[in-house]
């Protein structure tokens, strides 16, 4: 189990590294996020539109979308020079290799999960509501489940001619109910309903990100066996 | 069963759903009796309410016999995979494009998020994805497994999408929702002509499957000739 | 393989009969019920059941159409 566990830790840490040294993807997603909240400003008519109503649903989209920006990236540096058949060949088991992808992706989409919220909070001037701590567990299992999700189809994607362009037509049917169950939490607690309201929903996050994340453990290996 | 006991079968099929389909339509103009409260347009149900049960069997189909390629990697799994994708995306346009035109005349509008409605659409687009992904892939065993993924996934998302969108219109009320199903039970000529029409789709539906399941086998057949010749 | 398309074909007129004789009907019911209401319903349901029809014989069509190519091609 302990080696399972290293097996993982090191896929991490080598994604999060290669991560460290070029900055390319986490780049790219914050500033999706800021030019994203700039240009929300830009598309609401603020005299007509409180951005309290619409900033729950405009976060989720931001998170989505510049997600998919940083994720479906994760495998292109090893598809160009030909290392994924280098991590796939080592002793870990293929689904370690995508527990590890995937939480390292989730440790570079949680912050920019943040940022957005940031962002939207210094841009609108949205009161975050009644309890904050509750909207940053939701940002985090939706981050959880996105990454769940999008690493495995980020796979598939790469694994066709059509690369990148393919992954959103797969992803985003499957990410509705997340951003359904996201957009209720965030929506009420920003206008300042009781918690209790939502902890259904945020039950509801967290088990669309272990179903996701059992369902890429187990599917992964089929995705990049030879 | 083979290929040619596959087709016979298949063609026979196909032509007895597409009698009885025709004896459907003709059933709900002149024999049925019309709805009270809502007229004319509820015999739309007689086609939409199969095509809806026929495309989610279909998709249900696709994706056991994607999960069982995946496990047992035969060949004809993942033929009846496709054959099942292919059904499901035509009935599933049926489902799409029959429910707004009922709804234009019951709800006054054509689309509202109507759970089983958005259920289908979202499936519709997930098993766009199937064939995208299918044909997309050099390697075409490589594109028979990423599709068997996407079908899996979809599935699994079912739950949660029919949670979410229940939910949601929990949300947003419909002013006026009249769903006959869920009413009391139908008058008789219409439950008989209700579920005359659902036996018609899914013969047709069995039918056309083995045509093209038949026609998956001959394309396979003609793979391994080419590569004879080739060798 | 000609007996499918005469098949497809024959289906294809009686669906349009059947149509057409329906247009006629319907413009005929009694007023008694529908001299208040417009023919848009009637058209809704005709176009819905066409859509259903045009659908599934396309779709037979299709692959009666790809039988025949594959089966050409493993014939010659």
């Amino acid at each position: 189990m302990s080696l399972y566990l290293d097996q993982i830790r090191a896929i991490i840490w080598k994604d999060l590294l290669l991560e460290l040294r070029t900055r390319e993807r986490i780049a790219a997603m914050g500033a999706f996020a800021v030019l994203a909240g700039v240009l929300f400003n830009y598309s609401l008519d603020q005299a007509r539109v409180a951005p309290q109503d619409v900033a729950a649903g405009l976060i989720w989209m931001t998170l989505v979308f510049g997600g998919l920006l940083g994720v479906g990236r994760t495998f292109y540096l090893e598809a160009q020079d030909g290392a994924m058949e280098g991590v796939l060949m080592s002793p870990a088991p293929k689904d370690a290799v995508y527990l590890g992808k995937t939480l390292a992706n989730f440790a570079l989409l949680f912050p920019v999960a943040l940022l957005i919220l940031g962002v939207f909070w210094l841009f609108f001037g949205l009161d975050l509501g009644s309890n904050p701590g509750i909207l940053v567990l939701a940002l985090g299992l939706g981050a959880l489940g996105f990454v769940a999700l999008s690493t495995l189809f980020a796979a598939v994607s790469s694994g066709t001619h059509m690369g990148e362009t393919l992954l959103p037509i797969l992803v985003f049917p499957l990410l509705v109910p997340m951003v359904v169950y996201g957009v209720g939490v965030t929506g009420r607690i920003m206008v300042g309903r009781p918690v209790e309201e939502v902890l259904g929903n945020v039950r509801l996050l967290a088990a669309f990100a272990l179903v996701a994340l059992a369902a890429g453990a187990v599917l992964f290996r089929f995705v990049v066996e030879d | 069963m083979s290929i040619t006991g596959m087709r016979r079968t298949g063609t026979g099929l196909a032509v007895v759903g597409l009698l009885g389909m025709m004896f459907v339509f003709w059933l709900s103009f002149f024999w049925v009796s019309t709805e009270a409260s809502q007229g004319v347009a509820q015999r739309i149900f007689y086609v939409h309410v199969p095509a809806a049960w026929t495309t989610f069997f279909a998709f249900g189909l696709c994706a056991l016999t994607s999960a069982m390629y995946l496990w047992l990697r035969d060949e004809r799994l993942d033929r009846a995979a496709v054959s099942a994708a292919e059904g499901g995306m035509i009935f599933g346009t049926i489902m799409l494009t029959t429910g707004p035109l009922w709804g234009r005349i019951a709800w006054g509008t054509y689309w509202t998020w109507e759970p089983r409605l958005t259920l289908t659409l979202l499936l519709w687009f997930i098993f766009l994805g199937y064939f995208m992904v299918r044909s997309s892939t050099e390697n075409p065993e490589k594109g028979k497994r990423f599709a068997a993924v996407v079908a899996i996934v979809g599935a699994l998302d079912i739950p949660f999408i029919h949670v979410s969108v229940l939910w949601f219109r929990s949300l947003h009320p419909q002013p006026v929702v009249v769903r006959p199903e869920d009413g009391p039970a139908l008058p008789g000529d219409m439950l008989t002509l209700l579920l005359t029409s659902l036996a018609a789709f899914t013969v047709i539906f069995l039918g056309l499957f083995m045509l093209r399941y038949a026609l998956e086998g001959l394309r396979r057949e003609l793979d391994v000739r080419a590569r004879k010749v080739a060798a | 393989m000609f007996r499918l398309k005469s098949v497809v074909t024959g289906l294809g007129m009686a669906a349009g009969f059947a149509f057409g004789a329906a247009v006629l009907v319907a413009q005929e019911l009694p007023g008694n019920a529908l001299a208040t209401q417009s023919l848009r319903p009637y058209w809704h349901v005709f176009i819905a059941y066409a859509i259903a029809i045009a659908l599934v014989l396309g779709w037979v069509i299709s692959i009666g159409r790809r039988l025949r190519d594959v089966e050409e091609r493993l014939g010659g």
